[in-house]
This record gives structure tokens, sequence and C-alpha cells, in this order.
């Protein structure tokens, strides 16, 4: 049964780690953003993420038995590697985007590793079937990253990170909904340490991109929608929502807004985005709650 | 010259006889499961008032018996763990997920013998038990062994009673308490001799 108070506290935790280590790390306003306040929210949603699985008691195994484990112990550790060798060590901007293309070229093939899927004698997917999922869900991964972050180059990032967080958080309770339990408690200290991070950036720069919590956030929408969709019981229909919803942000790019929008502050157009992405999100959580009320609860006084 | 090459062909030829015989005699038996007559079905407690049943209706195994070396003989099974029926859908497919069985991770749930020994009633056995990617040692009893000839085929029985623990096996230990943690599982095998 998920523990609702257990939660709570992960969020809360989180939520204040991240922010502190935003604040004490990152410099006062300046115009542009720094390196320094990039560096400073990767740590940040670092630490919150070390905080709130802490709090949740997630101990994954190593190595990595499951796909949660190889989520937790791979894929956000390489992502958080990726971010900060493209910041701290100033690689060019080509190497960081390779690191990041390869990262989620292989992210499907390292979530899916040693399942049935990958095995072709279990039935489950034949090998070019196989080969088929995972390169088309390694192009939407990267054509998303790449989108998200082109948007994040022409206008103001944090609305994005907010919004890749939400859908994050709409992936963990569609998730829990259908049984899942653990892995939709996953995506909890994910999404908050984002959502933290970029409110806390908010005190510490001008204007940010925030490529690094963009790229942090999206491996762990990505990844953790994949862990419920092919380990849980998400369905195709409500996976692919959630991952894609992000990109409705660029709503606010088409020409027929364009003028409209037109010099309204930013905080009118982040509010925009989160209303076109979180109408699907909406409709996604109602059906999934209604799944659950039809198949699920009864089994609660059963089970 | 004739009748003692003949003499030593005979002589040869029973030679060869009586050594089959006796590896014959020595050699196990080998059996297959026969699954329309056997079974592997579990109970657990939930909220420690009542036990929830459930069996699992796709395994596998065989088993080869050495009456005359009872130790070397030797059993094993294969469950596959995505057919677990608990005739409840909703509940079958929530124990398929990560937070129990986790059967796209770990599709099956083996057991392999690694020594035996007579005891009265049927044999000891002892053995390395693989479930949701841990493997435990385990030890039950598997009585019966009364071996029958029905309609040419010989066919052989055992049943066994063991009790597992799911936090032995990795199993997510915030799950544990609702449905107990201590599982029942009851294997009812009929072998038929290849």
């Amino acid at each position: 049964m998920p523990d609702l108070l257990l939660y709570l506290h992960a969020i809360v935790a989180t939520g204040i780690s991240a922010v502190v280590v935003t604040l004490a790390i990152g410099k006062k306003r300046t115009p542009g953003g720094t390196s320094r306040n990039q560096a400073a929210c990767i740590l940040a949603t670092a630490v919150g993420l070390m905080v709130g699985y802490g709090v949740l008691e997630f101990q994954p195994n190593w190595p990595p038995t499951n796909g949660l484990d190889r989520f937790l112990t791979i894929l956000v550790p390489a992502v958080i590697v990726i971010e900060i060798l493209a910041i701290v060590a100033r690689v060019p901007s080509w190497f960081a985007w390779l690191l990041r293309i390869v990262l989620g070229a292989i992210s499907g093939r390292v979530l899916l590793h040693g399942s049935v899927y990958l095995n072709p004698d279990m039935g489950e997917w034949t090998a070019i079937q196989a080969w088929a999922v995972l390169a088309l869900s390694g192009v939407l991964l990267i054509a998303e990253w790449l989108l998200l972050s082109e948007l994040a180059r022409r206008s103001e990032g944090r609305s994005i990170t907010l919004t890749l967080s939400f859908a994050t958080l709409a992936a963990g309770i569609a998730i829990m909904l259908a049984g899942y339990i653990k892995g939709g408690a996953a995506t909890l200290p994910l999404a908050t340490a984002c959502i933290a991070t970029t409110i806390g950036s908010c005190f510490r720069a001008g204007s940010t991109r925030m490529q690094p919590i963009i790229g942090i956030a999206i491996i762990g929408l990505f990844g953790l929608t994949g862990i419920g969709r092919f380990f849980g019981q998400l369905s195709m229909v409500d996976a692919l929502t959630v991952v894609l919803a992000p990109l409705l942000c660029w709503v606010t790019e088409i020409r027929p807004l364009l003028r409209p929008l037109h010099g309204r502050p930013t905080w009118v157009i982040g509010l925009l985005r989160l209303v076109f992405v979180g109408i699907p999100l909406v409709v996604i959580l109602i059906m999934a709650k209604q799944t659950f009320d039809r198949e699920m609860a009864p089994l609660l006084g059963m089970l | 010259m004739r009748r003692l090459s003949s003499a030593f062909v005979l002589t040869v030829m029973a030679g060869m006889t009586l050594g089959l015989a006796e590896n014959s005699a020595v050699a196990a038996d080998d059996y297959a499961f026969d699954m329309v007559h056997s079974s592997v079905s579990f109970k657990a407690r939930h909220l420690d008032i009542s036990w929830i049943h459930g069996r699992f209706n796709e395994a596998d195994g065989k088993f080869s018996l050495d009456r005359e070396n009872p130790e070397k003989s030797t059993f094993e099974l294969t469950i596959k763990a995505d057919s677990i029926d608990t005739n409840n859908k909703a509940r079958d497919e929530h124990l398929r997920q990560p937070d129990y069985f986790d059967t796209k991770q770990f599709p099956t749930i083996e057991f392999k013998s690694t020594s035996t020994k007579a005891i009265d009633g049927g044999y000891e056995v002892t053995g390395d038990f693989t479930m949701h990617g841990k493997t435990k040692k385990v030890t039950f009893k598997l009585m019966g062994g009364k071996e029958l000839e029905f309609r040419g085929t010989k066919r052989v029985g055992f049943s066994t009673e063991l009790s597992l623990k799911r936090s032995d096996f990795d199993f997510d230990k915030k799950n544990i308490g609702l449905i107990g943690d201590a599982a029942i599982i009851l294997i009812d095998c009929e072998g038929v001799r290849k």
C-alpha cells in the first residue's frame, strides 16, 4: 500500500535540500546565468535525489537486478556526470551533445537488460521487434531532448523543467494507480528535486536555460515511464502521452500565438505552457483513477 | 578349430550381455513431469487472519531416480512465474509487477537438487531454489516414490510442502505486511518414465 506520509516526508526533504544547495552554492542574481549557477543546479538536484531516495529507503542492488536498480545506479548518475562535464569541464558543446545522444540511444537497452523483452526465446518480442522498440524509444528521447533544449535556448527554460517534472509526477501517479507502487514512488524525488532546483534558481541567477535540469528531467521521465510501461501495467497510450506531453511547450512558439504573446512577461508564457502540457496529463490521471476504481480498488479489500 | 572359434564368440557375447544387464540394473530411471497430473500451488496469509490460495499453471520438470543409490537421484523443476493464478485477474496482474514477482525481469522460478538422501517414505532433497533473481539452498521432504505401470507407462508420484519467505528472495519488504512474508508451497508431481 502507498505510504502517503512517507511520500510527503520524501517530497519535503528533497525540496528543502535541493533549494538549500541551490541557494548556498549559486551566485546571486547575475545576468545571463553562470556556469557556477548551472553547476549548483546539478548538485542541488543530485543531493535532492539522494535525500529523497534515502527517505523512501530505496536501496538499489549492485550489480543492478531490475529496471529500477538500473535506472538509479546507471542512467541517473550517467546523465548527472554528462551535465557536470558539459558545465564544469567546459567540454565543447558538440561533444556534450554526443554524450547525451549516446545516453539517449542506450537508455532503453540498459533499462530492459536481462528482461524477457530482449530474449527472443521467451516469446515476448522477436529480435527485430526488440531492435525496433529500442531504436524508436531512443529516437523519441533524443528528439525531445533536442527540441526542448532548443526551446530553452530561444526562450526562458524554467517552464520547460517544470512541465517535465509535472509529466514525471503524472507518470508516477499513473504507474502507482496501475499497481506498481515503488515505481510510482520513484518519480517523487526526481520531480521534486527538479522543481525545487528550478524554483531555487529564480533567486540565484538571471535567465538560465536550465539545460542540465532538462537533461536530468528527460532521462528521469523516459526512464521511469519506461519502467512503468514494460515492467508495470502502464498502458502504451498513457506512457506515450506523458513522455510526449512536454513537447506541447512548443505551442507558444507557433506563429498564430507568437504575436499575442510578444512582449508578455515570461511568466505568462510559462503559465500557458503549463496549461497546454497539463491538459493531457490531467486526462491521463482521470482515466487512470477510473481504471483503478474499477479494477484495483476492490482488490485492496480482497488482497 | 571351428568349435573353438564358435565357443570364443559365444563367450564374448555372453559376457557383453551380462555386462549390459549389470549396467541396466544400476542405471537411474528418468522421469518427466506429467503436468496434467501435477500441480504447483501456494498459500499465504492475508492480514494474518485468512489464507489466499493460488497456483502456477505452467511448470515443467524432470527427475531421475536411482533406487540402488538414492543419493544419485536428482530433481529439477521450472515454473513460469507469469502463469500465477489466484482466481482474480486484477490480483494476478498486480502480482506479476515488480512489487512482487517482477515476471518480466524474472520469468522463471527454478529448483535444481544438489543432494538427495533416502528417508522413510521418500527422499530428503536439498537444492538451489531460484526466485526473483535470488538463489537459496532449501531442503524439503519429498514423500512418495511408488511406481505404478498404467497402460504400458511407468508412473511415479511425489508430494512435498515447503515454506519460503519472500524477504529471503529480495521481494520488496514494504509489501510484506498485508500479505504474510512466508508462503507455503505445495508441489504434487507425477512423473512419466521416459
